[in-house]
């Protein structure tokens, strides 16, 4: 089998049905902007507080919603077995985990793309010089999160309680990838202190790659019962 | 195939929790049988078609089809088997011809002429819609169509009868028949008696945890 093929058509299945559903995007479009909105209006007029508070409330939002964006993502997958019928296929469970991943991801990091300018207006920050840094950390940062949130979206999605159980286990886990990107964000827009931001940003790479082999390699635990 | 049976189960148990469903499992089943499967609800049939197809892991016990244990060579397994869940076990975002798609990339396949084979299981004229507008039997006939693409050598049904109308249930025996002709193993839990009776080689009960041949003219 074309492992790869196979995570491109895994893929490919999640991100159709969320174009032709809308559910998620609607969803965390909604609840990112209502983050966003709120802490501004918390934090107050104080333009210097705001402004340091940007990114801050960027990851915030976007780890609302990634919660929301993860737990959708097998909503489809439990309709009339579906995912039952999926996994009966000769396909390696990593390689579904891997495309629901990549899924999860491109939704994401297409999120926080659109958050980054909403999140700039409301806060007055400045468009940083240094901003394909800032991409990066939005993607690496992103695709920890979605790591963790896909791997407990699956091995919560047969639960009943799934809606509160999955952010209990998963925020544990995803806070050292929170803190470094928001701390490597920070320093890119905030303090314009590029070397700062790359010390945060190795340790993203590090918490990813820990994060991609565990959870690939034990993924077919999640979802055999 | 080889000499391996296509089914073989050696004192297979399996529980939810403290509850017992299957109570050591023994068969042997070869290659080119259909077999049907009775059993009271919450007997374990399901049970048992979802160990088969690797979805679940035995308590105790071993399953192999043909001659892969579904625990250690589940990769195997899932090379020789297809499924008919009871629902169809389709996306509701996706189309007929998508699905068959789908499914051919994932089991590295040609992909199937959508046409011919959506054509004869009756859905010609769904085959662009997406399945949320789908009826129950319709979906049921989508799950049909996947089943053969699939060109499996196990066909494990669950309730295949179930939300077909009259006329789908013939085309359920006669599909199930030629796939027999072609040396295709099929297992079926069921509770359509009638026409499941005509259509097997053996009839097997589960009950209590255990399974017990049915004898040809008994009832179950």
């Amino acid at each position: 089998m074309n492992d790869l093929l196979a995570v491109l058509w895994v893929a490919r299945k999640d991100l159709l049905h969320e174009t032709r559903s809308k559910a998620t995007t609607v969803a965390t479009l909604f609840f990112s902007a209502v983050t966003l909105v709120v802490l501004a209006f918390a934090i107050g007029q104080d333009e210097r507080l705001l402004q340091g508070a940007a990114t801050g409330a960027l990851w915030v939002a976007l780890a609302f919603a990634g919660v929301i964006s993860a737990a959708q993502s097998y909503q489809a997958d439990l309709e009339d077995g579906a995912f039952d019928h999926l996994l009966t296929t000769p396909v390696p469970r990593a390689a579904v985990y891997l495309g629901k991943l990549l899924a999860n991801w491109a939704f994401m990091l297409g999120l926080s793309l659109l958050m980054v300018p909403v999140t700039f207006v409301l806060y007055g920050a400045s468009f940083p010089s240094a901003w394909p840094w800032l991409l990066a950390t939005l993607a690496l940062g992103t695709l920890g999160f979605a790591l963790i949130a896909v791997f407990y979206a699956g091995l919560t999605a047969n639960l009943r309680a799934r809606e509160s159980l999955l952010p209990v286990l998963m925020f544990p886990i995803v806070v050292p990838i929170l803190l470094a990107s928001v701390r490597a964000s920070g320093a890119i827009v905030a303090a314009d202190d590029l070397e700062l931001a790359l010390g945060w940003l190795r340790l993203l790479v590090g918490f990813d790659l820990v994060y991609a082999v565990l959870c690939t390699a034990i993924y077919h635990f999640v979802v055999e019962e | 195939m080889g000499a391996h049976h296509a089914i073989e189960l050696r004192g297979l148990i399996r529980g939810y929790g403290r509850r017992a469903v299957l109570k050591g499992l023994d068969l042997e089943l070869s290659a080119g049988k259909v077999v049907a499967l009775f059993g009271a609800n919450g007997a374990g049939k399901t049970t048992l078609l979802r160990l088969l197809a690797t979805r679940l892991r035995p308590s105790g016990g071993h399953a192999l089809v043909f001659g892969h244990d579904v625990v250690r060579n589940g990769h195997e397994v899932r090379k020789r088997i297809a499924t008919l869940a009871v629902f169809g076990g389709a996306y509701a975002t996706l189309t007929a011809r998508e699905h068959l798609r789908l499914d051919a990339a994932l089991r590295e396949r040609r992909t199937p002429d959508a046409d011919t084979l959506l054509a004869r299981v009756g859905l010609a004229d769904a085959a662009d819609a997406l399945v949320r507008t789908y009826s129950s039997g319709m979906r049921k006939r989508l799950g049909l169509a996947r089943l053969l693409a699939a060109e499996a050598d196990l066909w494990l049904l669950d309730e295949p009868h179930a939300a077909l109308d009259n006329e789908g249930q013939d085309l359920l025996d006669a599909l199930v028949r030629a796939a027999q002709a072609r040396g295709v193993t099929v297992l079926m839990a069921t509770h359509e008696r009638q026409r499941s009776r005509a259509l097997a080689d053996a009839s097997l009960v589960l009950d209590d945890g255990r399974l017990r041949l049915l004898a040809p003219e008994a009832a179950p």
